[in-house]
């Protein structure tokens, strides 16, 4: 009941009282919607980890592939935005296909593996050049449209979208984690020899988890290229898209569902408004010592942090 | 004692009365001072940052001599934002910018990250100005507000000329696969080709670092006269070192932007002897008039060291601007990006880099450059002859 609460409360908030407060500040929007983008591909990302057990260096290939699939589909195609978004996670998944090879491998062979597919994709796209422009890239990539009434090529409306797209995986997440799936893949996690003796198709769970991350990826890169209405090989690919999700990922705790959203918000947020007037150059240097310091004091991440913490005060009141 | 009084009364109508006729005068005036801010999205961090605040440099010495040009009338400043040479950031910057109420954009460093950015700024309704990004595409967009000082065409004419009067008859074309190289190199190859020359071309990935491979096929395979060098800072070194290490026979090494500057003179100096590239001024910089003297000697006090092209260009497009905001400003009081905008376009203004004139596109057809020549620790220009400063030295390659 609480906890049903907690969640109404935050939707509120989330969807009410963000817009209200904020809807006039495009450049604040602008930013917490930066930060829900990387908390879309952290969540992605955190999935692939903790119920495949796999780190991946390479998501930056799935969110280029997402938001060039789209972006085509689009600007070429004439597709409808939003369904063209879907196509995008689509692409995505049918990319993370050819990266299958790689899970024969483990630890950090699989996470230099997919480092490697991400750069092979960059080339791709530069290579196409009738396909995706090239270096120079896709400009003007139409915006989004109105939806029932509401226009989400606003501040305010794509907020609202890339809210719902972070719930909604948020939602899956959640779901497959409480599944029977979910607890054979935790236990993987652990022992992957152990739960193969005991029939567990450990190779297939970990491909299906591989898609599942691939698919949020891509429809996050989407949204971004529809966004920023701008594409090029450089940027899709960037190996940024991997590093921050991971960064903000550890920092809210990986292994929680809401961890990594968490952390997105407020390693960027917390750069970008505070660290970044303090510092217009170098804010990152601050924003480095904050993440050591955190995987040192906290190494489950924030949530788990504040989650010991506010047990603590209760037991304190309690007490 | 009734005498002073109604003295004392008449004198206090009188001073009224100025008063209103002052206050009438000036309300009647549409240039009245006024404070405007000027708003700066540039790469002061990331791989574009030695340009980026080489062009901030410059727009600081604008927005300092617009100050004196402008005392007692309108008075101007800058807000910068730092861009970290990413596309998203870049939009992020202008939107702040835009929220903070600038009345127009003065920055940005590189067609892909111009591109969205200056998006951004049209949605927003203000005008943006830039010179650094030369990629045509940013000029077909129909963008109203979108201003640049300089183009591809106008660093591939100077290319051309260069080499046609080399009087090469063979030329290999080595060039970064970004959008303003690629573009820059389609111009050079078809030019060249219409001029008789025989081309040679090879495309490069940006992250290339060792050019031994292609220089090799240069070398062995299309034997050119002259090997035409399109990319950035990075590249020219890469190709140059991989040059001295395999040594073509070939009689010249010429580059486009960022090449034949003062401090690839001092930082490569070995490596760049003889070698061309654009360069609008020679080094030590010579400047001719009043306007471009004040600049030097305004840069010089500010920074203690010579400006660069850099400069120049991030001055020239940063003056250009503040002159439109004021003639607005001074027409009816007003600033909005549609009268900034039409100000750029309904006149022609003389600068340090040539006659600036802005077409419907928003670019400078007028826009030609020079070329320059790494002699010992001097850049002297050697292109066009009306221009040069001193003799081409030719054939001349750094091994």
């Amino acid at each position: 009941m609480k906890h049903r609460m907690v969640v109404l409360v935050a939707l509120v908030l989330a969807y009410g009282a963000v817009p209200l407060l904020l809807g006039s500040m495009d450049y604040v929007m602008s930013l917490i919607i930066a930060a829900l983008t990387i908390g879309g591909v952290a969540l992605a990302w955190a999935l692939l980890g903790n119920l495949g057990g796999l780190v991946s260096f390479g998501h930056a290939a799935f969110f280029g592939v997402g938001a060039y699939t789209s972006a085509i589909l689009v600007v070429d195609h004439h597709w409808p935005v939003l369904l063209a978004m879907v196509a995008g996670g689509v692409g995505a998944a049918v990319a993370s296909v050819a990266t299958m090879p790689a899970l024969r491998l483990r630890g950090p062979y699989f996470a230099l593996a997919i480092l490697a597919y991400g750069h092979i994709f960059r080339i791709l796209a530069v290579e196409a050049t009738s396909l995706t422009g090239g270096a120079a890239g896709m400009l003007s990539i139409p915006g989004f449209p109105t939806l029932l009434g509401i226009n989400l090529a606003s501040k305010t409306g794509a907020y609202a979208l890339i809210l719902t797209i972070v719930l909604l995986f948020a939602w899956l997440y959640g779901l497959i984690r409480r599944s029977t799936y979910g607890l054979a893949l935790r236990a993987m996690h652990d022992s992957e020899l152990a739960t193969r003796v005991v029939g567990v198709p450990s190779t297939h769970l970990k491909a299906a988890m591989l898609v599942i991350s691939a698919f949020m990826t891509g429809v996050v890169g989407a949204f971004n290229a529809h966004q920023i209405n701008f594409l090029d090989p450089e940027y899709a690919f960037a190996s940024s898209w991997t590093v921050l999700p991971i960064a903000a990922a550890i920092f809210g705790g990986y292994r929680t569902v809401w961890g990594p959203v968490l952390g997105a918000l407020v390693v960027f947020l917390v750069d970008q408004l505070v660290f970044k007037e303090l510092m217009p150059s170098g804010h990152q240097l601050v924003f480095g010592v904050l993440l050591g310091g955190m995987v040192i004091l906290g190494p489950h991440g924030l949530l788990p942090l504040l989650g010991r913490w506010s047990k603590k005060e209760a037991s304190h009141a309690g007490a | 004692m009734m005498k002073r009084f109604t003295s004392a009364v008449l004198s206090k109508r009188r001073a009224l009365l100025a008063c209103c006729a002052v206050g009438a005068v000036m309300m009647a005036s549409p240039a009245m001072a006024a404070e405007f801010v000027l708003g700066s999205e540039l790469p002061l961090t990331g791989k574009l940052a030695r340009v980026g605040t080489g062009m901030s440099e410059g727009i600081a010495i604008a927005i300092d001599l617009a100050n004196a040009k402008y005392a007692g009338q309108h008075h101007f400043s800058v807000q910068t934002i730092d861009d970290e040479t990413n596309p998203a950031k870049a939009v992020a910057a202008v939107e702040k910018l835009a929220s903070d109420h600038v009345v127009a954009i003065t920055g940005g460093y590189g067609s892909n990250i111009i591109g969205p950015a200056s998006e951004a700024a049209a949605k927003a309704g203000l005008v943006y100005m830039t010179s650094g990004g030369v990629a045509p595409e940013l000029t077909q967009r129909g963008l109203d507000s979108f201003f640049r000082i300089n183009n591809a065409d106008g660093y591939g004419k100077a290319m051309v000329g260069l080499i046609e009067t080399m009087g090469a008859k063979s030329v290999a074309i080595l060039y970064s696969n970004k959008e303003a190289t690629a573009a820059m190199a389609t111009y050079v190859q078809k030019a060249l080709t219409d001029k008789g020359i025989k081309i040679t071309s090879h495309e490069f990935d940006d992250t290339t670092t060792d050019f031994k491979p292609i220089m090799n096929k240069v070398k062995l395979q299309d034997r050119p006269e002259v090997v035409a060098m399109i990319g950035y800072e990075n590249d020219y070194i890469g190709i140059l070192r991989a040059g001295a290490v395999l040594k073509p026979d070939v009689k010249a090494m010429v580059g486009v932007w960022s090449l034949a500057t003062a401090q690839m003179n001092k930082e490569f100096h070995d490596q760049v002897q003889g070698v061309y590239g654009t360069s609008p001024l020679p080094y030590p910089v010579v400047f001719k008039g009043g306007e471009a003297q004040d600049f030097a000697a305004a840069y010089m006090n500010k920074y203690n060291r010579e400006p660069d092209y850099l400069q120049q260009f991030g001055y020239v497009q940063t003056m250009l601007l503040i002159d439109a905001i004021a003639r607005a400003h001074d027409n009816d009081g007003k600033i909005e990006a549609g009268e900034i905008a039409r100000e750029l376009r309904a006149t022609t203004t003389p600068t340090m880099i040539g006659d600036v004139t802005f077409d419907k596109n928003g670019d400078n057809p007028n826009f030609t450059h020079r070329m320059g020549q790494h002699q010992g620790d001097r850049v002297e220009l050697v292109w066009p002859a009306n221009a040069a400063t001193a003799k081409m030295n030719y054939p001349a390659v750094p091994w």
